[in-house]
């Protein structure tokens, strides 16, 4: 265990004789984020490689992650380029509030090495981050419209390229996106699942939009096919196994921006949910033998209220409501309502979107979202950053921006309130959004946000806790299972009630979370009991443990 | 080029279940056959799809809950795809499309759904697509004159106007009956310049009362270039009781009544073909701006031949907003600057005109010149 100093519990932060004092301007709120980009010595800025002709890759953009690539306990922070040649930049967490840049030292620039000219050009779009082989180091894998790569961790500080020896680089031509590592087979070993969006090419790049100076526009993605995405079985020895048909996921009518993972039937294993742009999007059972079926007709999770297939972009998946079941959430197009997908718990979901109050999500486009306890009041909340893919979109509507607001909204007893405002100017800037991930940088037990938008600079907000109530963060170590526990079930039983949570940092859209699980406990200053289902099924329980603390798990040897 | 358009759908489905047995009597999976009421409950969707009067909505219901017990049922697939493709808009085309595919790719050999698939690739202007997809089907089923039809069409569509007409009168010999290889072939022989042959295979499919707004576009738009303007705004009008809405049928039927010299009738039909734009700013914009290029074109020749120039300039520079370069609509508005004394103007719009291999005449260009010089010298335009 490493007890960490922490704030007193600030849980009387909404009690109404505060709000009321608020209300009557007594004292100033501190905001909830602050931009400390500058401060932190974060520089990055990401090219989109915008031309004159349109190229429907250009305006998706390009992810982030979070990983703690030297174990130092401190997320260090990687940011994907888009344009090609445009270096990816590595940032080391000095513990101190600043990073330092050492992508040429780490050796992930993800520029190509010359040799192969298809990963010079290719556009790079997302990445994830998991300790695929089990050396205790947490692994990245960077995706493209191109060949992807996947970097290993030396352990050392530097990362090399093995990507030919694993067999994890698609095909030359695939516009891949999202990606997550996930053990669907729960043999230990983290298998990737890689989405692809549009069978595009860019020699095929019809005029789109008014044939008017400046008007030409970013086509829809309507005029091209879909992708099937890809599965890759982690052989245990450095390889995988392109298992994509065989499991039933290979469906050529998808077109994929988001993945993540998630048990929504606590069968005991993780299943999938693809955001499809356009089309339906899939929910994947796993069947438990390898093999998966898309039941988002019977789960009804693949259209709006209405029927009607939206334009899925960023996509989270966990307990909202408190029902033990994770629920899904998906961004979507402008003059879309996002979804929220509410579990019942049998087999079945409720798109409550329009119930929930987060109407002001109508107007913008989301793409990062994560559902995360900003406030540790003990239950999720939602961040989305939003940006419209048509740079020229004022033209055509004048009511919608390019560049757009992020959107904050706290969750109250399973409704949400729009608490942008409450985020300070840090969340009032305008930017293209697309990566968002979220990880307590400064582990003063706030989770804090970056943010990758299209051709700016990269942005990191630090959540200054100005409403924060007790919390825990658990970092798990994987024996039988995968080294960081991805995949096990954390229940959280406090005075203030019980939170079923999931380790799985692959959320979002093209980015990845901290692989660490961090719950907020509201005014509990001592946890009851935490129950651990590890991806092995080894279970484990911890009684009385206090709150506001980094609690290192490692999973027992044997099963109970 | 006349821009076809989903002809054969509805009607063909019958044909093609009864040539293709095998699938519409069920090449599903094992679990489908067992279940009764999901096989009871596809074969009504099915005969509601072929009806007359498709019931899209609640066929998209039915078939989603056939998919929710059974999500690799490729005929559930395959009648969805159709039924999103029945309910005509923009933002279910995608879902169309994914339906059908997902169908392909649990069994390839679906024939039906590559044959609807090419349709939908064919309205949306990507033919290379749909020929992948009918050659295909026709691998399932050599011979089939329904999809040497497509193909035709689809080979018309790529510019192998030749090769379109062989396959087209190969699909004619299958079955002479077959109307959609009827209307492709006078689409291609139109393309051809061969339009007495191609007013008559258009001629042979209105008479047979299909009930097809496409077949009355088509061949009065093939009256219109023959000047048999008369002819033109009898099929054209007909057409238009079919289907009311459709503004290129009055685009047309505007054209032939000011061929007539029928100028208030012809504006009358412009002011009701207004397009529609598709809600969703997504939309490819490809279509509704042709439509309203074609409007405004129209509408700046009408108001040129009624002496209404200010109008007619008005509606000759919406026309170029949509296309800038636009050979014909450059030459238009140049005339009628030219009528207007905007020399200056006029010159740049013959400019264009000519780049665009549409020059205006000499007696025109030397007006313009002429206009130019002595505003140069000093009298006044």
């Amino acid at each position: 265990m490493t007890p960490l100093t922490r704030l007193a519990a600030t849980a009387c932060v909404l009690s109404p004789v505060l709000l009321s004092a608020q209300a009557r301007g007594n004292k100033p709120t501190p905001p909830l984020f602050v931009d400390v980009t500058a401060k932190a010595g974060i520089t990055f800025v990401h090219k989109s490689g915008a031309s004159a002709d349109k190229f429907m890759v250009e305006t998706f953009g390009s992810g982030l992650a979070w990983i703690d690539y030297d174990n130092d306990g401190f997320p260090d922070l990687y940011f994907v380029n888009g344009a090609p040649g445009a270096p990816n930049a590595l940032y080391h967490n000095n513990k101190d509030g600043t990073f330092a840049d050492v992508t040429e030292r780490a050796g992930v620039a993800a520029i190509g090495n010359g040799k192969d000219a298809q990963a010079v050009k290719a556009n790079k779009t997302g990445v994830t981050v998991g300790d695929y082989d089990n050396d205790g180091y947490l692994d990245l894998y960077v995706t493209a419209f191109g060949p992807n790569i996947l970097f290993h961790n030396n352990g050392d500080g530097t990362f090399s390229d093995v990507t030919a020896k694993a067999g994890v680089a698609g095909r030359p031509n695939e516009w891949s996106t999202s990606t997550g590592f996930f053990d669907y087979d729960r043999d230990g070993r983290l298998d990737l699942y890689v989405v692809n969006y549009l069978d595009y090419r860019l020699d095929e790049n019809p005029y789109c939009g008014l044939k008017k100076d400046g008007y030409r526009m970013y086509c829809h993605p309507t005029q091209f096919d879909g992708m099937a995405d890809r599965l890759f079985h982690n052989n245990g020895n450095g390889t995988f196994t392109d298992v994509s048909k065989q499991a039933g996921i290979a469906n050529p009518a998808g077109k994929g921006l988001g993945v993540t993972f998630c048990d929504y039937d606590r069968d005991g294993d993780p299943d999938i949910y693809i955001a499809n742009d356009t089309v339906r999007n899939f929910l994947y059972r796993n069947n438990g033998d390898g093999t998966f079926t898309d039941v988002a007709y019977a789960a009804v999770v693949g259209f709006d209220s209405n029927g009607k297939p939206q334009a899925g972009m960023g996509v989270d998946c966990a307990d909202i409501d408190g029902n033990g079941y994770p629920d899904i959430f998906v961004t979507n197009f402008s003059e879309e309502l996002n979804a929220l997908y509410q579990n019942r718990g049998d087999g079945t979901f409720e798109d409550v979107s329009a119930t929930v109050g987060m109407g002001a999500a109508f107007l913008p486009l989301g793409f990062g979202t994560k559902l995360y306890d900003f406030d540790n009041d003990g239950d999720l909340d939602i961040h989305i950053t939003n940006g419209h893919v048509i740079d020229n979109v004022k033209l055509y509507q004048t009511n919608l921006t390019y560049a757009q607001k992020d959107l904050l909204f706290e969750n109250v007893g399973g409704k949400f309130r729009d608490a942008t405002a409450a985020g300070g100017p840090a969340l009032q800037a305008e930017r293209v959004g697309r990566g968002l991930a979220v990880a307590d940088f400064d582990n003063d037990g706030n989770l804090d946000v970056a943010i990758s938008s299209l051709g700016q600079r990269a942005v990191l907000l630090r959540n200054q806790g100005a409403r924060s109530g007790n919390w825990i963060t658990i970092r798990a170590k994987g024996k039988k299972s995968n080294t960081f526990g991805l995949g096990a079930t954390v229940k959280i039983q406090t005075s203030e009630g019980l939170q079923v949570r999931e380790l799985n940092n692959a959320s979002s859209y093209l980015s990845a979370n901290d692989v660490h699980l961090h719950a907020g406990l509201g005014t509990a200053r001592t946890i009851q009991q935490i129950e651990i289902t590890w991806p092995s099924g080894a279970r484990q329980v911890l009684k009385d443990v206090p709150a506001n603390q980094i609690l290192l798990v490692e999973e027992p040897s044997e099963k109970p | 080029m006349i821009r076809s358009r989903l002809f054969v759908i509805v009607p063909l489905v019958v044909a093609l279940s009864a040539v293709l047995g095998p699938w519409a009597s069920g090449q599903a999976p094992a679990a489908d056959r067992s279940k009764a009421p999901v096989e009871e409950r596809l074969n009504r969707v099915r005969a509601d799809l072929f009806s007359a009067t498709p019931r899209f909505a609640d066929d998209v219901a039915a078939l989603k809950d056939v998919l929710a017990e059974n999500p690799k049922s490729v005929e559930a697939h395959v009648l969805l795809g159709l039924a999103y493709r029945g309910l005509g808009t923009q933002e279910m085309l995608a879902e169309a499309i994914a339906e059908l595919r997902q169908a392909i790719e649990i069994d390839p050999g679906v024939a039906p759904a590559r044959f609807y698939l090419a349709h939908i690739y064919l309205d949306m202007g990507r033919a290379a697509r749909a020929k992948e997809e009918l050659e295909a089907a026709l691998e399932k089923a050599p011979g089939n004159p329904q999809f040497m039809a497509s193909l035709g069409e689809t080979e018309r569509q790529l510019k192998n106007t030749r090769k379109a007409v062989e396959l087209l009168r190969q699909a004619l010999q299958a079955d002479p009956s077959l109307l959609e290889g009827h209307y492709y072939l006078g689409l291609a022989l139109f393309d051809l310049g061969q339009t007495t042959d191609a007013m008559k295979e258009l001629e042979q499919v209105v008479s047979a009362n299909a009930g097809r707004p496409e077949a009355y576009l088509a061949l009065g738009t093939v009256y219109n270039q023959a000047s048999r303007f008369d002819d033109a705004v009898k099929v054209l009008s007909q057409g238009t009781k079919l289907d009311p809405a459709r503004a290129d049928l009055r685009i047309q039927l505007a054209r032939a009544y000011r061929s007539k010299g029928l100028l208030e009738r012809a504006e009358a039909e412009l002011m009701r073909a207004q397009p529609k734009a598709d809600a969703s700013l997504a939309a490819s914009y490809v279509e509704h701006q042709q439509l309203e290029f074609d409007l405004h074109l129209e509408l700046g020749l009408v108001k040129m031949k009624r002496g209404q120039l200010a109008a007619a300039a008005d509606a000759l520079k919406k026309a170029l907003a949509a296309d800038p370069a636009h050979g014909l609509a450059n030459n238009y508005i140049a005339q009628v600057y030219l009528r207007q004394g905007q020399f200056k103007l006029a010159s740049e719009h013959a400019g264009r005109a000519a780049k665009a291999g549409a020059p205006l005449s000499e007696n025109d260009r030397k007006s313009i010149d002429a206009g130019l010089a002595a505003k140069k010298s000093g009298v006044r335009e």
